[in-house]
């Protein structure tokens, strides 16, 4: 049973009030936030506020919708109406969005209760949540290791159960990264599957919004409410089926594909669990067919092109006249923008303007962004033509697991190199769910992440859903927050 | 080769500013980076094009009139206003 529906079934058995549940998140939140740093703002108000009408409700014996009364986070960059929204960024501070994202707006129509929203990269520029100007989210397994980014904040709150569930945005790996470096379930949903509006935009053709969670199936759950065609983003498509209703379906004869470019350059003990996990499958019937995928190698190069490209220009709106940060002293209006961008922005963020700006310019833009479009091209249809052979790819999440803090930050390139698995999906537009499939000497968790074709959530999920049910040993509980 | 000149062109047309003693290092790392880019200067994407994920083509939607934000909450986030407008002094 996932978190989801056992919490729904303790508030209509009435074996807990939802305000109690609440309380009791909170409380937690209270006592793990000093050493986690997964909160950046904690909204008990709006908490208990909902709280109470879900607790009005079940004593009316009306039924739940399928996240009411259930204690959830937001990545700090979903808008949220009158709840101060900042991308972890000093630009954004004081920011408080007079609209609601999408995805909010749905989750608040069924009474999920916010508690807060959580810590990330700047931006969502980074793998491990430094960036952030509230300084990094710890991993819940090791404080001294990071939890990952830049979906960080929500990973560490849902692996340290105080939050059951979380919404992160996942550009080049920022859902299933901190998934896989928090031994828990992160789903990158395909690209147009859940609304953008109200995101606040990194690289907006790879940008998605996806569900954190601890278990597969909450991540179905969450997913299913979200997927829904929305007429405020262009690219919005939704989904066609629910993932709920195929969940524990026979995997026998599913033909799992392994890029063997993708076992290159991995550290060994990553590499051995996800073999191991590869195993475990075709014990339950699957089949593991080994492929070649030499368009892998122009992946990073396409994304940071791309990526920086759109961040560029989406980071163009900020210039301290409509909102947030604005410097003090300056002289003339070209001083005023300058001075506001290079005090509000950080330096990873910085970088990628620059980077972007360069590779648009005139005399670049053919060499670096013309090549990369084409390149990513080329990389959808390799992977057309690997899912004309298998159902799904199974790979490892990171090449390692969680880095010590303090590591990320030192060396761009270095650091870039560690998105090599996840980058991929983005390109093409991919929906990939990161589940734990093991852990290394250290205790630290290792995350593996199921590929499918566009719009294939169900299947990835219910092939995900079935080595969960078989390896139960690699999700583990942390020893913080609220054990149900 | 990306040169000192070419950050601080970039640097303007991205209206930032990089202090000087911060100009080295940058310099260096946008070199790693843009070397690490140039990787994909060999590869063959002839016939090749992207054009959008999902195959989308624009669709023209009813034009409907449909109530606007009060301007009024939208200048609560700006850091200065006047009379129902942003406001952009010369000099603070």
């Amino acid at each position: 049973m996932g978190y989801i529906e056992k919490i729904q079934s303790m508030l209509t058995h009435g074996e807990i009030t939802c305000v109690e549940l609440t309380k009791k998140y909170l409380n937690a939140i209270e006592t793990a936030n000093s050493q986690l740093n997964a909160y950046v703002k904690i909204t008990p108000e709006t908490a208990l506020d909902t709280a109470k009408k879900v607790d009005e409700k079940i004593a009316r014996g009306e039924s739940l919708l399928p996240l009411e009364g259930v204690p959830m986070t937001l990545k700090d960059n979903i808008s949220t109406c009158g709840i101060e929204t900042t991308c972890c960024s000093k630009i954004l501070s004081g920011y408080t969005p007079i609209y609601d994202a999408k995805v909010w707006e749905i989750l608040k129509a069924q009474n999920a209760v916010l508690l807060g929203k959580t810590n990330m990269d700047e931006f969502a520029m980074g793998s491990s949540s430094e960036t952030s100007c509230f300084g990094g989210a710890a991993n819940p397994f090791n404080t001294d290791h990071v939890s990952g980014g830049s979906s960080g904040g929500v990973a560490s709150a849902v692996s340290a159960d105080i939050a059951v569930f979380g919404l992160g945005s996942d550009t080049g790996g920022s859902i299933r990264q901190p998934a896989s470096f928090c031994g828990i379930v992160g789903l990158k949903p395909t690209y147009g599957a859940v609304s953008r509006y109200g995101l606040i935009a990194y690289a907006s053709s790879l940008d998605q919004i996806g569900p954190i969670t601890k278990t597969v199936e909450d991540a179905s759950v969450v997913y299913d409410a979200i997927s829904i065609k929305d007429g405020n983003d262009s690219t919005s498509v939704g989904s066609k089926e629910k993932t709920f209703d195929t969940l524990d379906s026979d995997i026998k004869g599913l033909k799992i594909g392994i890029a063997r470019e993708y076992l290159e350059g991995i550290r060994d003990d990553v590499k051995e669990a996800v073999l191991k996990a590869a195993k475990k499958y075709e014990e339950m019937g699957a089949e593991i067919v080994y492929f070649d995928f030499p368009a892998l190698k122009y992946a990073l190069p396409v994304y940071y092109i791309l990526a920086c490209a759109e961040a560029s220009s989406n980071l163009g709106r900020y210039d301290g006249i409509r909102f947030g940060y604005k410097t003090e002293h300056y002289n003339g209006t070209h001083d005023m923008i300058c001075k506001t961008r290079s005090e509000g922005f950080g330096e990873e963020v910085k970088r990628r303007i620059l980077l972007g700006t360069y590779v648009l310019s005139a005399g670049y833009y053919d060499a670096y962004y013309k090549k990369a479009q084409n390149l990513r091209g080329t990389i959808i249809k390799a992977f057309d033509d690997v899912f004309k052979d298998v159902d799904v790819i199974l790979a490892p999440t990171v090449p390692m697991t969680a880095f010590k803090k303090g590591q990320a930050t030192s060396d761009p390139v270095e650091t870039y190199l560690t998105d090599i698995c996840t980058v991929p999906i983005n390109i093409a537009g991919l929906p990939s769910v990161s589940l734990p499939c093991g852990f290394n000497s250290k205790g630290m968790p290792i995350g593996m992440q199921i590929i499918g074709g566009k719009f294939n959530e169900a299947k990835i999920l219910n092939a995900a859903y079935k080595y969960e049910q078989a390896c139960p040993e690699n999700f583990k509980d942390t020893k913080w927050g609220v054990k149900l | 080769m990306i040169t000192r000149e070419d950050v601080e062109n970039i640097a303007i047309l991205s209206k930032l500013f990089v202090p000087e003693d911060e100009m080295d290092s940058l310099t260096k790392s946008m070199q790693e980076i843009v070397s690490f880019a140039d990787t994909i200067n060999n590869a063959d994407t002839e016939g090749i094009e992207f054009d959008n994920i999902n195959n989308l083509s624009n669709v023209f939607r009813e034009d409907t009139v449909k109530e606007s934000l009060p301007s009024k909450d939208i200048l609560k986030n700006a850091p200065e206003q006047a009379e129902d407008h942003f406001l952009v002094r010369n000099h603070a």
